[in-house]
């Protein structure tokens, strides 16, 4: 019977480790319920192409580089998700434009009358308009699919529109064989940052108002060697 | 002979038992097969994945380019991830060619990936294109969990179905020198007694070894 009782009793530091480990297990509960976070992580690759002779800025928001997607979970057997992409975003865009461009610089503020800026040909501005994702629970298909839609700018340094576009990618990954959810969901928004920077490297040149402006700087370079 | 022929029934049958059973059929048409295997070049494997319902599974692909090189170890199989990283972003699935005549143009209008493929010294690429998938199901299973343990018992069967096919473009002769196309269907089965037994039908490895013995011979100078 004593030893019954002893089983059962806590002394002082024995209570202190039980109520450590009831503290865990709350919070174990407590993270249980709250939403399912993914920071998009991976590696782009500089792209191989030939570069075009300009110096060109950029400028990335607060907004976009600290870009994050919530998504309420609308029934209790689902679970909300915050995809958070800002820091993959800015690290795909800074690999792909120095890839593409001869310079690129980072730009001190958001182009505009009076604002102190390195002097450039041109600032791109890209911003995230949408973003959105599909899990097979959701739609029943086993892919994983992430799609975003871009706004682009591209103005003088004094903030003059040159071209405005958007411009949508997309990313599967087509199982989650021993992965988890969120594992699955960083690989598919991996994949949209890949294929927004293929979308935007293989038709910058061909979107109207580049095209017209790329024609007027590179004629006015070729002009300048001569 | 009776004797032989019951042997080979009853291995069939164990091996049927042990992973599945498996059925499938290659069939190839190939134009300009180098005579004495590809020397010192190299050969890229690459899935398909513009298709909006179906990608090539990128394992698929590592298998059959695994296959090439363990059955002649002169080919040299460049990894499909490592050549999609250094061509960044030409063999993405929105920006890949889908004929040779588009490599080409792409050559062109970019010498620099010109450049990297002669430097790479490759003169095949092989398109993988396809998928397995999982048919039709049966059977039921009822799994417990009590004080005293737990356990599961019924019955379950399914169907999958691999379909593939490899086109072969040739650098040199800047054209499509080959078609390869594999199918392959099993049905897996997983009966349960207290502790469930997945008998898996190998389905995409029969394919893979199916259409990686086909490249093999068009590729190597041992067949």
């Amino acid at each position: 019977m004593e030893a019954l009782l002893s089983g059962s009793t806590a002394s002082a530091p024995d209570f202190g480790r039980l109520l450590w480990l009831a503290g865990s297990f709350l919070l174990a509960l407590l993270a249980g319920c709250g939403p399912a976070e993914v920071v998009v992580k991976g590696d782009f690759p500089a792209p191989t192409m030939e570069k075009l002779p300009l110096t060109i800025g950029v400028w990335y928001s607060p907004e976009f580089t600290n870009h994050e997607f919530f998504d309420e979970a609308k029934s209790r057997t689902e679970s909300s998700w915050l995809v958070k992409t800002g820091q993959a975003q800015v690290q795909m865009w800074n690999t792909l434009l120095a890839g593409m461009f001869t310079r690129v610089v980072p730009m001190a503020g958001r182009p505009g009358p009076g604002q102190m800026n390195p002097s450039v040909d041109a600032v791109f501005i890209p911003e995230v308009a949408e973003l959105q994702y599909a899990l097979p629970t959701q739609t029943n298909v086993k892919v994983y699919e992430v799609w975003i839609r871009y706004h682009l700018q591209l103005v003088t340094t004094g903030g003059t529109p040159i071209a405005d576009w958007t411009m949508p990618a997309y990313g599967k990954t087509p199982t989650a064989f021993l992965q988890s959810d969120q594992a699955a969901v960083n690989l598919a928004a991996v994949m949209t940052l890949r294929d927004a920077g293929a979308n935007f490297a293989s038709n910058f040149t061909r979107v109207p108002g580049v095209q017209a402006w790329l024609d007027e700087m590179l004629n006015t370079n070729r002009e300048a060697t001569l | 002979m009776i004797t032989a022929a019951l042997r080979a029934l009853l291995l069939g049958a164990v091996t049927c038992l042990v992973s599945g059973c498996v059925t499938s059929t290659v069939d190839q048409m190939v134009f300009n097969k180098p005579e004495h295997g590809i020397g010192n070049a190299t050969v890229v494997i690459l899935g398909r994945r513009h298709a909006s319902d179906y990608d090539t599974e990128p394992d698929f692909v590592e298998c059959v380019g695994d296959h090439i090189a363990s059955g002649d170890k002169t080919i040299h199989v460049i990894g499909e991830l490592e050549f999609v990283n250094e061509f960044y972003p030409w063999f993405e699935p929105r920006t890949a060619p889908l004929q040779i005549a588009d490599l080409e143009r792409l050559m062109q209008n970019q010498p620099v990936v010109a450049k990297r493929l002669a430097a790479m010294n490759t003169q095949y690429m092989v398109w993988l294109d396809g998928s397995t998938v999982r048919g039709d199901s049966a059977g039921s299973m009822t799994c417990a969990v009590g004080p005293g343990g737990g356990g599961c018992f019924g019955f379950g069967t399914w169907s999958s179905d691999a379909n593939y096919e490899a086109t072969i473009w040739d650098f040199s002769e800047h054209a499509e020198v080959g078609r390869i196309s594999t199918t392959a269907t099993g049905q897996s089965y997983m009966p349960a007694v207290v502790i469930p037994i997945p008998i898996i039908a190998p389905v995409q490895g029969t394919a893979c070894d199916g259409i990686g013995d086909q490249l093999l011979q068009f590729l190597s100078s041992n067949s």
